[in-house]
């Protein structure tokens, strides 16, 4: 693999376990490669324009701070090309920096084992890792168990790995990259001590502080080779003569300046979007276009085993606001079927104000799939067709809260509160179900409660014989009812603390025709009110 | 004598071929929904509602007690743990009551349609859906092709639609299995508190119709039973020759 230098001069960047057998190692120019006979059937012809081959070359970087590696990134089968027994002859392909990148952040996301703070290098074309390891190493035995661990595990994934811990990000990175302890074969990781920043320092190379470009040539010109020659000279003139960055490189490096871990963050995004040739009004276009977004988005969700909590839908109209249709779920899901239903729901009920211009898609809320299903509804057997049931009452429980919202599909939880109407909370079941809140019921010794209770008490012109007795009759809407039967009264005084106190003597009492009515007297002035019906 | 129990278990399962036959389902021996009370139970011909039917029960004025009856079957249709669904209009149902009736609330969904447009919407789903056990709804109005509608619906599903109505749609084209008129009684002296109801069975496909039972409900207790004076006054059940 080649690697073009700042000189133009190409070099290997990356190279398989078979080629470096054949005695090519990342950071070799490619002309020597050239020189090697078995290498040289495959190589490129034009040697000197800059290539840069395939694979990629990183280091992970970690000190106190950070260790350091650096990966050689087997592309055995590439490099081996098509005649794997024989002699092999490495295939040379071009370096392929975006390709580089991601592969990178796969080993990102893999070094979150070993830290919480997995960072990529700021630069261009990075190839290191830094994982903030700052209180961590005794988890692992220690900081040289530490390092041997990440070299193994990136070993089982077929990477050599230079792992370098020191106190700062710079020392780390400046001893990974440029330790002369790296051409022995016994060593793949080095751990400086703390304190000892500047000594591991003071004999590499200046390009050891992530210098650009210009400033390493300059100091170059001027004979300054190695760190501890810069170390002698004024500090007060570095500034004026080399730029801040000089400064600002080596403050870090020795600790002198924070640097800050710019935190890889492993959860990518879940969106997908599209734009028609010209905008659009036609409803079947739209469609076609989310429900080829929503395939989109669930194919990258389904990869990381992760399932859409919440939608985002959006169409963006020309010179309109934008249309939003947001979709929750009952509990996370990767079928793009259902999703788009639900989208659909949304949107036959959506009247476009303008032509639409753009279609985006984002999984705005996902949630691990693994916990699929625990038994919300089925604490049965479990066996595949109650699942499958159960399954299809999530999906109900989707569209109907797409359609209706969110608060018009409850589950009832039994709130211990005197006040009848305060004795249940309506809980919305696209939220809030995995906490389970421990249930309760309804004291068994109240008096049975109405099956309708209405949403505010009606007064009731009623009658009674004695003060603060039953009433006798009463009139509802055209009707009077004569009252035969009466039991209680249920005495409910509560809700001092709301700032509403309540006092109510409450009745269930049945009429001369056999209908049942739960009526309260208000006991602050002794009017009658009707609050429920035993239907 | 010997074989007079195998006859009736013939006959019924001849009678439940008939049905399936005429109703164009599969035959199956899925066992029917018990009612949730007793004395409603033996007027049905299977001895309960069937999977994936309908139920209308027709009732006037409030406090009449049709609920009551309607969320027993309800309960016993959940009681394989699948969901009772209500589609609750006027946001009156009251939860902890149903919860005294036998409902597990945390298999309860209460929905929330006000529409009518809405309401039939949610009302065609929860049906459809083979994850619900019962539907409680009160669907006002309901012509004969949405009402066909439902009754697909439901078939899809097996489980049990259960649509209280006001007793003016007894005139109306019904599709359900199963249509019941609910009426309050005065309550009677020996009654002892329980409140009494009379059940009309109006319409009911492989049954007889017409009959009625008078049954009492116990508040504290939740049991229906037959009323007591009816259960000696067998007007009624003499026309149940079979």
């Amino acid at each position: 693999m080649l690697h073009e230098t700042r000189r133009g001069v190409a070099e290997v960047v990356a190279c398989s376990a078979e080629a470096t057998v054949l005695g090519i190692s990342p950071g070799m120019p490619l002309a020597e490669v050239a020189a090697i006979p078995s290498a040289t059937s495959n190589f490129p012809g034009e040697q000197g324009s800059a290539k840069r081959v395939q694979g990629s070359g990183f280091r992970v970087q970690t000190g106190k701070f950070t260790a350091n590696a650096h990966g050689q990134r087997p592309v055995g089968e590439q490099l081996v090309g098509k005649t794997p027994m024989a002699t092999p002859q490495p295939a040379i392909l071009p370096y392929d920096p975006p390709a580089d990148r991601e592969a990178l952040e796969t080993l990102a996301e893999r070094c979150g084992r070993f830290s919480p703070m997995v960072a990529m290098e700021d630069a261009a074309t990075p190839d290191s890792l830094l994982l903030d390891v700052t209180g961590l190493a005794h988890l692992f035995g220690g900081e040289i168990s530490l390092a041997e661990k990440i070299v193994e595990d990136f070993h089982c994934n077929g990477l050599i790995a230079r792992v370098a811990i020191a106190d700062t990000i710079g020392t780390a990175w400046a001893v990974a990259h440029f330790s002369s302890s790296w051409g022995r074969p016994s060593s793949s990781f080095l751990v400086v001590p703390p304190g000892e920043s500047l000594a591991a320092l003071r004999p590499l190379p200046i390009e050891a502080l992530r210098l650009p470009e210009k400033v390493v040539d300059l100091l170059h010109q001027l004979g300054v080779d190695r760190i501890e020659q810069l170390e002698a000279l004024p500090r007060r003139e570095l500034s004026s003569r080399f730029g801040p960055e000089l400064l600002r490189r080596w403050d870090q490096a020795i600790g002198r300046l924070a640097e800050p871990v710019p935190a890889h963050q492993p959860t990518p995004e879940f969106r997908a979007d599209w734009s028609p040739p010209q905008p659009t009004a036609r409803k079947e276009t739209i469609e076609a276009a989310l429900e080829q977004l929503i395939r989109q988005v669930v194919a990258t969700l389904i990869r990381s085993d992760r399932g859409v909590v919440r939608l985002e839908c959006r169409l963006d109209g020309s010179g309109a606001l934008p249309e939003d249709l947001t979709v929750g779920l009952f509990e996370p899901s990767v079928s793009a079927k259902h999703l788009f239903q639900l989208v659909q729901l949304h949107l036959e009920r959506v009247r476009l104000r303008a032509p639409v211009s753009a279609v985006h898609v984002a999984a705005a809320v996902t949630a691990p799939l693994i916990h699929r299903q625990q038994a919300m509804f089925f604490c049965g057997d479990g066996n595949d067709s109650s699942r499958q049931r159960s399954r299809q009452l999530a999906a109900l429980v989707d569209r109907l809260s797409s359609r209706l919202g969110r608060r018009a599909v409850v589950r009832a939880r039994i709130v211990s509160d005197a006040q009848p109407e305060l004795a249940w909370q309506r809980d919305p079941l696209l939220q809030g179900l995995r906490r389970r809140r421990r249930r309760k019921s309804l004291p068994a010794d109240l008096p049975p409660r109405p099956l309708r209770l209405l949403r505010r008490p009606i007064a009731l012109p009623a009658t009674s014989i004695v003060p603060d007795g039953p009433p006798l009759r009463f009139h509802l809407g055209r009707h009077e009812h004569e009252v035969t039967h009466t039991w209680g009264p249920e005495r409910i005084e509560t809700g001092w603390w709301r700032g509403r106190t309540v006092g109510r003597d409450y009745y269930r009492i049945e009429t001369a025709t056999g209908r049942r009515f739960w009526l309260f007297r208000r006991l602050r002035d002794g009017r009658w009110f009707l609050h429920g019906t035993y239907e | 004598m010997e074989n007079r129990p195998e006859k009736s278990i013939q006959v019924a399962q001849l009678r439940r071929q008939i049905t399936r036959l005429e109703q164009g389902r599969p035959c199956g021996d899925e066992a029917p929904i018990p009612s949730g009370c007793g004395p409603l139970d033996r007027l049905l011909p299977e001895r309960g509602f069937r999977r994936g039917t309908l139920t209308e029960w027709l009732a006037d004025g409030a406090g009449s007690g049709v609920e009551t009856l309607a969320l027993g079957a309800a309960a016993a249709a959940c009681r394989d743990g699948r969901a009772l669904v209500v589609l609750d209009r006027r946001g009156e149902f009251y939860p902890p009551a149903a919860a005294r009736l036998g409902i597990e609330l945390q298999n309860l969904i209460v929905v929330y349609a006000a529409g009518k447009a809405d309401h039939a919407w949610a009302l065609d789903q929860a049906l459809r859906c083979p994850g619900v056990a019962a539907v409680l709804a009160w669907p006002e109005e309901l012509d004969g092709r949405s009402f066909r509608r439902l009754q697909l619906a439901v078939e899809e599903s097996d489980g049990l639609g259960l649509l209280i109505r006001p007793s003016a749609a007894r005139h109306e084209p019904s599709w359900a299995d199963v249509r019941l008129l609910v009426e309050p009684l005065p309550a009677v002296p020996e009654g002892n508190g329980r409140r009494q109801l009379r059940i009309h069975l109006l319409r009911c496909r492989g049954g007889i119709d017409g009959r009625s039972v008078d049954v009492e409900i116990d508040d504290e207790t939740r049991t229906v039973h037959l009323a007591p004076r009816l259960a000696a006054a067998t007007a009624h059940r003499r026309t149940a020759g079979a």
